[in-house]
């Protein structure tokens, strides 16, 4: 393969389609790089080389993905292959069908090398509460990739595939994107058929796609997009072009940033980068101002009242009962709770507790039906904030990738979710591209949010300041 | 001080979920949980009394007609225990629900 | 004393798919044969909302009287059990789809309306078979087949005073359900569950410990149980023990109640709204269409038969049992308007044939237009009504015209006065003794000589006309 090696999906299919090398070839080097680099990194938590190699061999360049190496993130179901959302409860269960995003993919070509390492049950900010093995940074090994679809960015960063698609119901494409310098784009709740991905928050999780640059973006949510009739919560909109909606610049749009965000603690090279992308904005046509969401600061601990809610409710049916771990105990009650104790990691029992906590007799008013009134408030003001920009503009987290083992009190690392979590709780497109490194050499992200179902538009407005910042990762 | 979490709850809670606690990670948990509740908590001071709780409507029911589903071996095939094509567990009855 | 009881009915309703899900609802086969990723509550897998659950729901509701509701909303009930595999049910808790409602029930005291709560819709769990039942050693085996069929579940108002009130509850229930065709309510295959909640109570002011009893397999173990334990609260409260809030469980065979093992002091089900599933809103016309094409209700129907037609409660309740021979007397009425003679000979010769074969009317080809042309016949003396009897047999298995019928058997009543005549004499010859006692003045002979004229007449005479006959030869 030449120096010239394609970077991002665009690139390489132009390359395959003008036969300036295979798919085959593309897998096999693609292979090679997996199996030289993942040993330090663990992006992927079990790969299927050979088959991919095989389905490589046949692939179709006339499709949209023309047999690109796609990764999919370990909660999402792939039929034949284990799915273990990085947990042991789950640790040999194989996947006896593929969720539609899945079933989209490979209809448009993709081939997948692996199942990507998460945070077990896609619950936590780092990968680190995976069950099996934390993944690590490429960038620098030491540090975390950020999570919970950690495998997911690194292997994206470090070109184990040309995209993949992880799970963000707090930020867990996001997040990570920024940390590993890649792109992370939360699609508009709904956008994306949620079938086949086990669920933690039902009414938060998006499947969203990792890529190196903003077109990619745009050309896998052409394929991920579409009303399911499977996902009574999938939304039913004419279908939209996303690469044709690409705009050259940003004349005549308006960029928000958030008033109440301001006073937030965040690491000052990230604040230098906001500042440079707010430049670049200006220079390219937009008119930046300030916005106000009033309560955006009650994001988090609304977030961190309904997402265990629901988690706690979502992975009862961890039983032991049908399929995953069961470990047998004198009767029926001490089965489950052997069997969801030995497979269930801290993290993820906590927030369980949490969850049940919130929802049981006499605290179900205070907490659950009080966060709920609260994410519709913040869910409203949003709205009415995107009524008169076209996009917000916010730090993607307010450092950059910490060491592992640096974050070990739980809220800690719950508030570093500050930025990306107003999104997933009003249900908006949010994207994090990359803006640079910090002076240490580690990646910066910036988000920008859109209003709902303006996932185009806001693609348009990120490519442009994804090129100007720099342009592919 | 008053906790919001005490251990009696917490092991009603934990009987609830089917987690049980084990002694010795029971003061740690109750530690994490009283911080995280206790930061959570601060949602009632907002004012959400003129908020009114709007949720989508479903756009389309499913037409009544069988679709292709999962064989027994497909559906059940990872299962701990069968025999003669039903899921084996230990004796509930007398259990929660009908 | 005071007894209230109030029943929590679960309806399962005839569709052909699951609530969630389109796996069949067909009833019987080989145990995990009918499954898929949302009713195993795989990983990844979401519910879909069956549009005919919804419309037989309502349809039902609307029957009942219920408020039906534009705009309602699912939830989850959590709790741990083998036979429910997400361990939550989708249900409906906050706003269920229909509110308020009755039911008329007859009993010896007479015509009651027992009031309804609500109706909601939900799943059903799979099905759990315990060591009881089957020698198992400790074990329980379960079978999802059932688990996401849909069910909706009627909780009425502590309205009912009595086992027997209740057991005619069930069974209006039941006609109703089956008239709409929104469910078998078949309990034997367990289409139709029922718990029960009563509370005795010495003093009318104050209403009882409330006891629920669960595990009532027929509307008959509803009423012994109900029986049961009313007698046992009311002893209770006679001798000053009190009554624990708690579950029973019935025991067929002793006929008596007793408390079921619990597993945990409370059940909290933690319910929250079901974030997989959308609002619920029935589109305001469609369900005023439904309304409008409601059909007459069977306890409509039953009144009005009594009323208007002069039919018999027995008979009028007979004929509205089931949609069916309701129709085939409303037809066949329709072509020989006579309400009590169509109602007496489907009640008696009609349903003497079906339960013979154990079929139901439309497995048979008798048709409306064969019966009413069959007690035309009879009515202007064509056959004897002894005759028709013979005749209904054919018509139920070939659906030949009655005419044919008749002549295929050869049972042309005689009429012709002549030919009577001639057998009357041959009577009055062959039974000189009876004749004696009729000229005698024994009035109730002639009842015998008619008899042996029918004989020989092999039951084709016109027997009124036979008696004519034989007292004119023999004035």
């Amino acid at each position: 393969m030449s120096s010239a090696a394609p970077r991002t999906v665009d690139e390489y299919r132009q390359g395959v389609r003008s036969r300036t090398f295979s798919s085959g070839e593309f897998l096999e080097e693609t292979a090679g790089r997996i199996q030289q680099g993942d040993e330090s990194i663990h992006a992927y938590l079990h790969l299927r080389l050979d088959a991919a190699r095989a389905e490589a061999a046949h692939a179709e360049p006339a499709l949209a993905l023309a047999g690109a190496p796609v990764a999919v993130k370990d909660n999402i179901m792939m039929a034949g292959e284990r799915c273990t959302c990085a947990s042991r409860i789950l640790a040999d269960y194989v996947a006896p069908y593929s969720a539609t995003a899945v079933e989209k993919l490979l209809s448009a070509g993709a081939i997948v090398p692996g199942k990507t390492n998460l945070d077990e049950f896609a619950m936590g900010s780092s990968t680190e509460n995976s069950a099996f093995f934390p993944t690590r940074n490429p960038r620098d090994p030491s540090r975390v990739p950020g999570g919970s679809s950690g495998g997911s960015t690194a292997a994206v960063a470090a070109g184990f595939a040309l995209a993949a698609i992880g799970s963000d119901t707090g930020g867990s494409v996001r997040q990570p994107a920024a940390f590993c310098g890649v792109v992370g784009f939360k699609p508009t709740y709904g956008l994306v058929s949620r079938y086949g991905l086990v669920a933690f928050a039902s009414s938060l999780d998006c499947i969203g796609p990792v890529t190196r640059s903003v077109k990619d973006t745009a050309i896998m949510m052409n394929i991920l997009a579409g009303h399911d009739a499977r996902d009574a919560t999938s939304i039913d909109r004419p279908p939209l072009d996303f690469e044709a909606a690409l705009e050259p610049d940003l004349a005549g749009k308006r960029i928000g940033l958030i008033r109440e965000l301001g006073g937030l603690s965040v690491q000052p090279d990230i604040e230098a980068a906001l500042e440079d992308a707010r430049r670049l904005a200006e220079q390219r046509g937009a008119t930046v101002v300030e916005v106000s969401v009033p309560h955006i600061l009650a994001a988090l601990p609304a977030y961190y009242i309904i997402a265990p809610a629901e988690c706690s409710a979502n992975l009862g049916r961890y039983d032991g009962v049908r399929y995953g771990l069961r470990v047998e105990g004198r009767d029926m009650t001490e089965t489950y709770s052997r069997t969801r104790n030995a497979g269930f990691g801290p993290e993820v029992k906590r927030r369980i507790l949490i969850g049940t906590f919130v929802l049981s007799a006499g605290y179900y008013d205070a907490y659950y039906r009080k966060a709920t009134e609260v994410r519709q408030l913040i869910s409203d003001e949003m709205d009415a904030a995107l009524a008169g920009v076209d996009a917000l503009l916010t730090p993607t987290t307010p450092t950059t990738a910490f060491k592992l083992g640096a974050v070990t009190d739980p809220l800690e690392m719950y508030k570093a979710d500050v930025f990306t979590i107003p999104a997933n709780l009003a249900g908006l497109p949010a994207i994090s591209i990359p803006a640079g490194t910090d002076s240490q050499g580690l990646p910066i992200g910036l988000q920008l949010m859109g209003a709902r179902f303006g996932d185009a538009g806001l693609l348009s407005v990120a490519n442009v300041l994804f090129e100007g910042l720099g342009g592919q990762a | 001080m008053a906790t919001i979490i005490d251990r009696q709850t917490l092991e009603h809670v934990a009987s609830l979920a089917r987690l049980e606690i084990r002694p010795d990670q029971e003061a740690g948990l109750l530690t994490d949980l009283e911080h995280i509740l206790t930061y959570v908590a601060q949602l009632g001071s907002v004012d959400t009394g003129m908020v009114v709780s709007r949720r989508p409507v479903m756009t389309a029911l499913r037409e009544d007609g069988p679709t292709p589903g999962l064989t027994r071996e497909e559906g059940l095939g990872g299962a701990p225990a069968v025999r003669d094509g039903f899921v084996v567990v230990h004796n509930v009855m007398g259990g929660d629900d009908e | 004393m005071t007894t209230t009881i109030g029943l929590e009915i679960h309806v399962q309703l005839a569709t052909q798919t699951k609530m969630f899900c389109g796996c069949s609802t067909a009833f019987g086969d080989e145990p995990n044969t009918h499954v898929c990723p949302v009713c195993l509550g795989l990983p990844g897998a979401l519910p879909t909302l069956n549009a005919q659950a919804v419309v037989l729901a309502t349809r039902l509701a609307l029957a009942l009287g219920c408020t039906v509701h534009e705009i309602s909303e699912f939830s989850r009930k959590n709790y741990f059990y083998p036979d429910l595999p997400k361990s939550y049910q989708i249900t409906q808790f906050d706003r269920p789809i229909a509110t308020g409602g009755s039911l008329p029930v007859v009993t010896s005291a007479g015509r009651r309306d027992i009031r309804l709560t609500r109706a909601h819709i939900e799943e059903d769990a799979g099905k759990s078979m315990h060591a009881a039942d089957i020698t198992l050693g400790g074990e329980t085996l379960v079978d999802f087949n059932r688990c996401g069929m849909p069910l909706i579940e009627i909780v009425t108002e502590p309205d009912m005073s009595s086992g027997d009130e209740a057991y005619e509850f069930l069974r209006g229930l039941r006609r109703l359900v089956r008239w709409l065709g929104v469910s078998s309510g078949d309990m034997e295959k367990g289409a139709l569950r029922c718990d029960v909640n009563i509370s005795v109570s010495d003093d009318p002011a104050r209403r009882g410990t409330k006891v629920e009893i669960k595990n009532l397999n027929s509307f008959r173990s509803v009423k012994r149980a109900i029986d049961y334990e009313a007698q046992r609260q009311a002893d209770c409260c006679a001798r000053g023990i009190a009554i624990d809030t708690e579950t029973r469980h019935f025991d067929e065979v002793q006929g008596t109640t007793s408390p079921m093992r619990s597993k945990e002091a409370s059940n909290d089900y933690r319910y929250f709204p079901e974030p997989d599933l959308p609002l619920l809103r029935l589109d305001p016309e469609a369900v005023e269409s439904q309304r409008r094409e409601m059909p007459e209700l069977p306890w409509q129907m039953q009144e009005r038969l009594e009323r208007d037609l002069g039919l018999s409660s027995y008979d009028a309740a007979l004929l509205t049992e089931e949609r069916e021979p309701a129709a085939f007397f409303e037809a066949t009425l329709a072509l020989y308007d006579n309400p009590k003679k169509v109602a007496s000979y489907m009640g008696t010769e009609v349903a003497r044939l079906l339960n013979e074969r154990g079929a139901s009317l439309g497995e048979t080809r008798l048709t409306p237009a064969g019966l009413a042309g069959l007690l035309a016949m009879v009515e202007n003396n064509t056959i004897s009504n002894t005759a028709s009897k013979e005749v209904l047999p054919l018509l139920l298995e070939t659906g030949k015209a009655p005419e044919e019928a008749v002549r295929s058997l050869g049972l042309e009543q005689v009429s012709d006065t002549s030919a009577l005549e001639a057998l009357a004499r041959e009577v009055i010859i062959e039974n000189p003794a009876q004749v004696g006692q009729f000229k005698a003045g024994k009035e109730a002979v002639l009842g015998f000589l008619v008899g042996q004229l029918m004989k020989k007449s092999k039951g084709k005479a016109n027997p009124q006309l036979a008696g004519e006959v034989l007292r004119k030869l023999l004035a």
